[in-house]
Protein backbone atom coordinates (compact mmCIF):
# COMPACT_ATOMS: atom_id res chain seq x y z
CA UNK A 1 0.00 0.00 0.00
CA UNK A 2 1.26 3.45 -0.92
CA UNK A 3 1.62 6.22 1.66
CA UNK A 4 0.22 9.73 1.33
CA UNK A 5 3.74 11.05 0.76
CA UNK A 6 4.45 8.50 -1.97
CA UNK A 7 1.25 9.45 -3.79
CA UNK A 8 2.10 13.14 -3.50
CA UNK A 9 5.58 12.48 -4.87
CA UNK A 10 4.26 10.40 -7.74
CA UNK A 11 1.26 12.47 -8.83
CA UNK A 12 2.39 16.01 -7.99
CA UNK A 13 6.08 15.36 -8.74
CA UNK A 14 7.23 16.61 -5.33
CA UNK A 15 10.81 15.46 -4.67
CA UNK A 16 11.26 12.81 -1.96
CA UNK A 17 11.82 14.40 1.44
CA UNK A 18 10.14 17.67 0.43
CA UNK A 19 6.52 16.68 1.10
CA UNK A 20 5.32 19.04 3.87
CA UNK A 21 1.90 20.00 5.18
CA UNK A 22 2.33 23.67 4.27
CA UNK A 23 2.96 22.97 0.58
CA UNK A 24 0.45 24.69 -1.73
CA UNK A 25 -0.01 24.72 -5.51
CA UNK A 26 2.23 27.81 -5.68
CA UNK A 27 5.15 25.74 -4.40
CA UNK A 28 4.79 22.86 -6.86
CA UNK A 29 5.07 23.45 -10.63
CA UNK A 30 3.23 20.18 -11.40
CA UNK A 31 0.31 20.92 -9.05
CA UNK A 32 -2.06 22.02 -11.81
CA UNK A 33 -5.79 21.41 -11.80
CA UNK A 34 -5.62 18.13 -13.71
CA UNK A 35 -2.76 16.62 -11.70
CA UNK A 36 -4.60 17.64 -8.54
CA UNK A 37 -7.66 15.66 -9.70
CA UNK A 38 -5.44 12.65 -10.52
CA UNK A 39 -3.97 13.05 -7.00
CA UNK A 40 -7.44 13.10 -5.40
CA UNK A 41 -8.58 10.10 -7.45
CA UNK A 42 -5.49 8.12 -6.45
CA UNK A 43 -5.96 8.98 -2.75
CA UNK A 44 -9.57 7.79 -2.95
CA UNK A 45 -8.48 4.52 -4.52
CA UNK A 46 -5.58 3.89 -2.14
CA UNK A 47 -7.42 4.74 1.09
CA UNK A 48 -10.89 3.56 -0.02
CA UNK A 49 -12.54 6.91 0.71
CA UNK A 50 -14.56 9.48 -1.22
CA UNK A 51 -14.01 13.22 -1.28
CA UNK A 52 -16.87 15.62 -1.80
CA UNK A 53 -16.65 18.27 -4.49
CA UNK A 54 -16.46 20.98 -1.76
CA UNK A 55 -13.57 19.22 -0.06
CA UNK A 56 -11.67 19.03 -3.34
CA UNK A 57 -12.26 22.70 -4.13
CA UNK A 58 -11.58 24.05 -0.64
CA UNK A 59 -8.36 22.25 0.23
CA UNK A 60 -5.52 24.75 -0.16
CA UNK A 61 -2.48 22.77 1.00
CA UNK A 62 -1.25 19.21 1.41
CA UNK A 63 -1.95 19.49 5.14
CA UNK A 64 -5.59 20.36 4.45
CA UNK A 65 -5.90 17.38 2.10
CA UNK A 66 -4.40 15.20 4.84
CA UNK A 67 -6.87 16.54 7.40
CA UNK A 68 -9.80 15.65 5.13
CA UNK A 69 -8.49 12.09 4.84
CA UNK A 70 -8.01 11.87 8.62
CA UNK A 71 -11.58 13.13 9.15
CA UNK A 72 -12.74 10.04 7.25
CA UNK A 73 -11.12 7.73 9.80
CA UNK A 74 -7.86 7.04 8.00
CA UNK A 75 -4.69 7.16 10.09
CA UNK A 76 -1.85 8.80 8.18
CA UNK B 1 -24.60 11.39 -33.38
CA UNK B 2 -25.97 7.86 -33.52
CA UNK B 3 -24.54 4.77 -31.86
CA UNK B 4 -22.57 6.64 -29.25
CA UNK B 5 -23.14 6.04 -25.55
CA UNK B 6 -23.87 9.05 -23.37
CA UNK B 7 -23.28 8.15 -19.72
CA UNK B 8 -23.01 10.72 -16.94
CA UNK B 9 -20.74 10.21 -13.94
CA UNK B 10 -23.80 9.21 -11.89
CA UNK B 11 -24.68 6.53 -14.43
CA UNK B 12 -21.23 4.91 -14.23
CA UNK B 13 -20.44 2.19 -11.69
CA UNK B 14 -17.43 0.07 -10.87
CA UNK B 15 -17.72 -3.12 -12.90
CA UNK B 16 -19.49 -1.53 -15.89
CA UNK B 17 -18.25 -3.21 -19.07
CA UNK B 18 -18.31 -2.61 -22.79
CA UNK B 19 -16.69 -4.36 -25.73
CA UNK B 20 -16.53 -4.45 -29.50
CA UNK B 21 -14.81 -6.46 -32.20
CA UNK B 22 -12.62 -5.24 -35.05
CA UNK B 23 -11.01 -7.16 -37.90
CA UNK B 24 -7.63 -5.73 -38.89
CA UNK B 25 -7.23 -5.16 -42.61
CA UNK B 26 -4.29 -4.36 -44.87
CA UNK B 27 -5.92 -0.96 -45.48
CA UNK B 28 -5.89 -0.28 -41.73
CA UNK B 29 -2.13 -0.81 -41.59
CA UNK B 30 -1.45 1.27 -44.69
CA UNK B 31 -3.67 4.09 -43.43
CA UNK B 32 -2.20 4.00 -39.93
CA UNK B 33 1.32 4.20 -41.41
CA UNK B 34 0.23 7.20 -43.47
CA UNK B 35 -1.46 9.00 -40.60
CA UNK B 36 1.22 8.34 -38.00
CA UNK B 37 4.26 8.35 -40.27
CA UNK B 38 5.37 5.04 -38.75
CA UNK B 39 6.58 3.29 -41.89
CA UNK B 40 8.58 0.65 -40.07
CA UNK B 41 9.02 -2.34 -42.43
CA UNK B 42 7.67 -4.79 -39.86
CA UNK B 43 4.26 -3.30 -40.69
CA UNK B 44 4.68 -2.62 -44.41
CA UNK B 45 7.33 -4.88 -45.97
CA UNK B 46 6.32 -8.54 -46.26
CA UNK B 47 9.86 -9.64 -47.19
CA UNK B 48 11.39 -7.96 -44.18
CA UNK B 49 8.63 -9.25 -41.86
CA UNK B 50 9.26 -12.80 -43.17
CA UNK B 51 12.87 -12.53 -41.97
CA UNK B 52 11.78 -11.76 -38.39
CA UNK B 53 10.33 -14.00 -35.69
CA UNK B 54 6.87 -12.74 -36.64
CA UNK B 55 7.09 -14.19 -40.19
CA UNK B 56 4.34 -11.86 -41.46
CA UNK B 57 3.57 -8.15 -41.30
CA UNK B 58 1.98 -7.11 -38.01
CA UNK B 59 -0.35 -4.29 -37.05
CA UNK B 60 1.11 -1.24 -35.33
CA UNK B 61 0.79 -1.48 -31.56
CA UNK B 62 -0.73 1.95 -31.47
CA UNK B 63 -3.41 0.88 -33.91
CA UNK B 64 -4.62 -1.12 -30.92
CA UNK B 65 -4.18 2.11 -28.94
CA UNK B 66 -6.53 3.78 -31.41
CA UNK B 67 -9.09 1.08 -30.65
CA UNK B 68 -8.79 2.01 -26.95
CA UNK B 69 -9.64 5.56 -27.98
CA UNK B 70 -12.76 4.25 -29.73
CA UNK B 71 -13.74 2.24 -26.65
CA UNK B 72 -13.72 5.23 -24.29
CA UNK B 73 -14.83 7.86 -26.79
CA UNK B 74 -17.78 5.94 -28.17
CA UNK B 75 -18.86 3.25 -25.68
CA UNK B 76 -17.50 3.68 -22.15
CA UNK B 77 -18.47 6.39 -21.20
CA UNK B 78 -18.94 7.68 -24.76
CA UNK B 79 -20.01 11.18 -25.72
CA UNK B 80 -18.96 12.99 -22.52
CA UNK B 81 -15.48 11.41 -22.43
CA UNK B 82 -12.33 13.47 -22.01
CA UNK B 83 -9.41 11.06 -22.52
CA UNK B 84 -6.75 11.90 -19.92
CA UNK B 85 -4.21 9.11 -20.01
CA UNK B 86 -3.55 5.61 -21.25
CA UNK B 87 -0.95 2.99 -20.47
CA UNK B 88 -0.70 0.03 -22.78
CA UNK B 89 1.40 -3.15 -22.83
CA UNK B 90 1.72 -5.10 -26.08
CA UNK B 91 1.83 -8.84 -25.41
CA UNK B 92 1.31 -10.59 -28.73
CA UNK B 93 1.25 -9.57 -32.41
CA UNK B 94 -1.91 -8.95 -34.39
CA UNK B 95 -1.86 -9.91 -38.07
CA UNK B 96 -3.90 -8.85 -41.07
CA UNK B 97 -7.24 -10.69 -40.97
CA UNK B 98 -7.21 -11.17 -37.18
CA UNK B 99 -10.34 -10.13 -35.32
CA UNK B 100 -9.61 -8.56 -31.96
CA UNK B 101 -12.06 -8.00 -29.14
CA UNK B 102 -11.57 -4.80 -27.15
CA UNK B 103 -13.08 -4.92 -23.66
CA UNK B 104 -13.14 -2.20 -21.01
CA UNK B 105 -14.23 -2.52 -17.38
CA UNK B 106 -14.57 0.37 -14.91
CA UNK B 107 -12.25 -0.36 -12.01
CA UNK B 108 -12.30 2.96 -10.12
CA UNK B 109 -14.56 5.98 -10.03
CA UNK B 110 -14.04 9.34 -8.35
CA UNK B 111 -17.20 11.43 -8.22
CA UNK B 112 -15.33 14.44 -6.88
CA UNK B 113 -12.71 14.43 -9.64
CA UNK B 114 -15.19 13.10 -12.22
CA UNK B 115 -12.50 10.60 -13.23
CA UNK B 116 -12.98 6.94 -13.99
CA UNK B 117 -10.29 4.32 -14.56
CA UNK B 118 -10.98 1.64 -17.13
CA UNK B 119 -9.05 -1.62 -17.35
CA UNK B 120 -8.75 -2.51 -21.03
CA UNK B 121 -7.94 -5.88 -22.57
CA UNK B 122 -7.51 -6.53 -26.27
CA UNK B 123 -7.81 -10.20 -27.10
CA UNK B 124 -6.99 -11.92 -30.38
CA UNK B 125 -9.20 -14.99 -30.11
CA UNK B 126 -8.23 -16.21 -26.62
CA UNK B 127 -4.73 -14.75 -26.67
CA UNK B 128 -4.05 -11.42 -24.99
CA UNK B 129 -2.75 -8.95 -27.58
CA UNK B 130 -2.53 -5.91 -25.31
CA UNK B 131 -3.76 -4.56 -21.98
CA UNK B 132 -3.69 -1.28 -20.11
CA UNK B 133 -5.55 1.34 -18.12
CA UNK B 134 -7.34 4.41 -19.41
CA UNK B 135 -8.17 7.40 -17.24
CA UNK B 136 -11.00 9.56 -18.49
CA UNK B 137 -12.88 12.51 -17.13
CA UNK B 138 -16.61 12.67 -17.71
CA UNK B 139 -17.59 16.13 -18.86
Amino acid sequence: MKTFNQIAQELLKIPAGQVRDDITPKDVPDWDSMNYLFFISELEKEFDISFTMDEVLNAKSLGEVKNIIKSKGVAL
Amino acid sequence: MKNIADKSIDQMSIGDKSSFKRTVTNEDIIEFARISGDINPLHLDAKYAASTKFKKRIAHGMFLGALCSRLVGVYLPGRRCLYLSQDLVFKNPVYIGDTVTVTGRVKHKSNAARIIEIAIEIKNKKKLAAYGTAKVQIL
